[in-house]
C-alpha cells in the first residue's frame, strides 16, 4: 500500500521492527525508511520493509545524498534510489541539509555548513539536481549542529530558508534539532520557526537528544522526547498546520510500549493543535 | 571556501591526529574534537558489531590501531555503514596477518563472510528452471572460504587455533542468519564453479568430478542434487 501519509509516524528501525510488525499498532499512521538500509540488501531487510508496505504508507528519508556536498554527484546512486523512490510509491523524499562527504569519502554523520551564500547556493543547486534525477519532490531538513559558524543563532534559519527559495524546495523541519541549536547556541527556538515559510514545511520530525555534562546537547535520537520539545512541537503545528509527524528513534531503543506512549503524546499534541487552528 | 572546510572536516575526523592549524580553521577546537569523536564512535562500533571475536582476539587497543590506520587514509569511501567493515577488513586483514598469531586473519575473514552474506542482495529475480546443459544462477548471499584454521569452531580455543584445512560455505539462512556448512574439496571447488558461471552445470561436474578422481554414481548424484537444491537457484544462458 501506499496511501496518504498522515498523522503520527515512526521510523522502521531493525531494532523494533520484529514487535512493531507484529502488533502493527493503530496509533502508528505510516512509517519512514532511510533507503540507504534497504538499497541492494536482502534478507531481514527486504523482508521487513515488504512487510511494512503491506500495512502503512512510507515515506524516504536519506542520510547520504550530502546536500552541501561540493563534490559532483554519484549518478548510478541517484539512479538506484530513484528506481527505488518509484517502486515504494513515495510522495516525497527528504534528505539533511548539512555536508556529508567530501572526496568520495563519507562521513556517516552529518556535518554542518557554514551560513554562506557560496553553501546555500552549493545546497539549493545540488537540491535541484539530485529532485531532477529521482523524479520526485525532495524535502531538505534542518539539522542539529554543535561547531559555532561565523554567525550563530537565527542566522541558520536565514540560511535554510534561502536554500528553501533559491531551490523552490519543500522542508522537512526537524523541531527537536532546532530546539538543541536554540540550547547550544542561545537564541528562541520559536522565532526560529516564526521564520519558517509554513507552505513549504511537509513533515516535521521530533525525538530526543542527550544532553551532556558540559551541557552540549548531541542529537543522538536515543533519548525520550523532553517536555520543551513536545511543546515547541506543539507551537510548530498550530503554525504550519497538519502535516505528518514522525517520532524519530535509532538508538537505545525501548520496548515498543513506551514508543506508543510517546506516539499517544504526539496524537493529543497534533489534535490539540489542529484544533485550535479550525477554532480560528 | 566549502571545499577547503570540507577537506578540514575530513583530515580532522579521519586524521590519526588531527592538527591545530585543521581546527583553528575550523573555528572551534573543542566542538570540531565532539565531530571527530561522534564520526570515529560511529565507525567503531559498526566495526565492532561485524568483527566481535576477531578485536577480542586481537585486543581493543590492537583494533583501535589498525581503524585509526584505516581512518588515516582518508576515511569510508562507502555511503552504507554496513559496508563500513568490508572496506576496513581490506586493510585489517592484511595487517593482522603480518602482526597477529595466523589463526586471526582466518577469523577475520571468516566473521567478515558471515557479515556480508547477513547483509548481501536479494537473490537474482530472473532466471530460468534448472537445466544441467545451462549455466547456474546461484543464491547471492553465499560464500566459499578457504581458510587454515576451524576458525567457526566457538568458543575460540585460549590458546588460539590449530592449523588445519577448512573449507566452509558460509549462507544466508531461510531465517536471514549467517549459517556456515563445513564442505569437502569437491564440494568447494563445485560451489565456486557454479559462483563463477562460466560452465554450464554439467561442464562442471564432469571436469571437477574428474579433476578428484571421482565417479559419478548415485552417492555422488545424491550429494549433489542436495548441493544443488540448497544453493542453485535455476539456470541462465543458452543450452550447450
Amino acid at each position: 500500500m501506499n496511501g496518504e501519509v498522515q498523522g503520527i509516524g515512526l521510523g522502521l528501525r531493525h531494532d523494533l521492527a520484529t514487535e512493531l510488525l507484529e502488533r502493527r499498532p493503530a496509533s502508528v499512521a505510516w512509517l519512514e525508511v532511510h533507503p540507504e538500509n534497504y538499497l541492494n540488501r536482502g534478507g531481514r531487510y527486504q523482508e521487513m520493509l515488504e512487510l511494512a508496505r503491506t500495512h502503512w504508507p512510507v515515506v524516504t528519508h536519506g542520510l547520504s545524498t550530502c546536500l552541501g556536498s561540493p563534490d559532483p554527484f554519484d549518478t548510478a546512486y541517484l539512479h538506484d534510489l530513484g528506481a527505488f523512490l518509484r517502486d515504494l510509491e513515495v510522495p516525497w523524499h527528504s534528505e539533511h541539509l548539512c555536508l556529508g562527504g567530501v572526496d568520495d569519502r563519507f562521513f556517516h554523520d552529518l556535518l554542518p555548513l557554514p551560513f554562506t551564500d557560496e553553501a546555500a547556493e552549493v545546497a539549493a543547486q545540488r537540491l535541484i539536481k539530485a529532485r531532477d534525477a529521482i523524479g520526485r519532490p525532495l524535502a531538505l531538513e534542518n539539522v542539529s549542529y554543535y561547531a559555532p559558524q561565523a554567525t550563530d543563532g537565527l542566522a541558520e534559519v536565514d540560511f535554510v530558508v534561502e536554500v528553501l527559495e533559491r531551490a523552490d524546495a519543500a522542508l522537512l523541519l526537524d523541531v527537536n534539532n532546532i530546539y538543541v541549536n536554540s540550547k547550544n547556541f542561545g537564541f528562541d527556538p520559536r522565532a526560529f520557526v516564526d521564520k519558517i515559510p509554513t507552505e513549504r514545511v511537509v513533515q516535521v520530525h521530533v525525538a530526543g537528544h542527550l544532553v551532556r555534562e558540559d551541557g552540549l546537547r548531541i542529537d543522538t535520537h536515543g533519548e525520550p522526547v523532553p517536555d520543551d520539545v513536545y511543546q515547541l512541537l506543539d507551537y510548530t503545528l498550530r503554525k504550519v498546520g497538519p502535516v505528518p509527524v514522525l517520532l524519530e528513534r535509532d538508538n537505545n531503543v525501548p520496548p515498543l510500549d513506551e514508543l506508543l506512549a510517546e506516539i499517544d503524546t504526539l496524537w493529543t499534541i497534533y489534535r490539540n493543535a489542529m484544533g485550535a487552528r479550525d477554532a480560528v | 571556501m566549502l571545499s577547503d572546510r570540507a577537506k578540514a572536516m575530513q583530515r580532522v575526523c579521519f586524521g590519526t591526529e588531527p592538527s591545530e592549524a585543521d581546527l583553528a580553521f575550523l573555528g572551534s577546537r573543542e566542538r570540531w574534537l565532539v565531530y571527530r569523536d561522534l564520526v570515529r564512535s560511529r565507525l567503531m562500533h559498526v566495526a565492532s558489531v561485524a568483527l566481535r571475536r576477531t578485536k577480542s582476539a586481537v585486543g581493543d587497543d590492537t583494533f583501535g590501531r589498525t581503524v585509526d590506520e584505516w581512518l588515516g587514509a582518508g576515511g569510508p569511501r562507502t555511503r552504507y555503514l554496513r559496508h563500513v567493515p568490508n572496506e576496513l577488513a581490506e586493510l585489517a586483514i592484511s595487517v593482522w596477518r603480518a602482526t597477529e598469531p595466523p589463526w586471526v586473519a582466518d577469523l577475520a575473514r571468516y566473521e567478515i563472510a558471515t557479515w556480508e552474506v547477513r547483509h548481501a542482495p536479494p537473490d537474482p529475480k530472473s532466471f530460468d528452471d534448472l537445466a544441467f546443459d545451462r549455466k547456474p544462477t546461484v543464491r547471492s548471499a553465499m560464500r566459499v572460504l578457504r581458510l587454515s584454521h576451524p576458525v567457526h569452531e566457538t568458543p575460540t580455543p585460549e590458546t588460539g587455533y590449530d592449523r588445519e584445512q577448512t573449507l566452509l560455505c558460509v549462507y544466508r539462512d531461510q531465517a536471514h542468519q549467517a549459517a556456515t556448512r563445513k564442505l569437502n574439496p569437491l564440494a568447494a571447488d563445485l560451489l565456486e564453479a557454479w559462483q563463477k558461471a562460466d560452465e554450464t552445470i554439467a561442464e562442471s561436474v564432469e571436469r571437477i568430478a574428474a579433476q578428484h578422481h571421482t565417479e559419478i554414481g548415485p552417492a555422488f548424484v545424491e550429494k549433489l542434487s542436495a548441493l544443488i537444491a540448497e544453493f542453485v537457484l535455476g539456470a541462465h544462458g543458452p543450452s550447450r
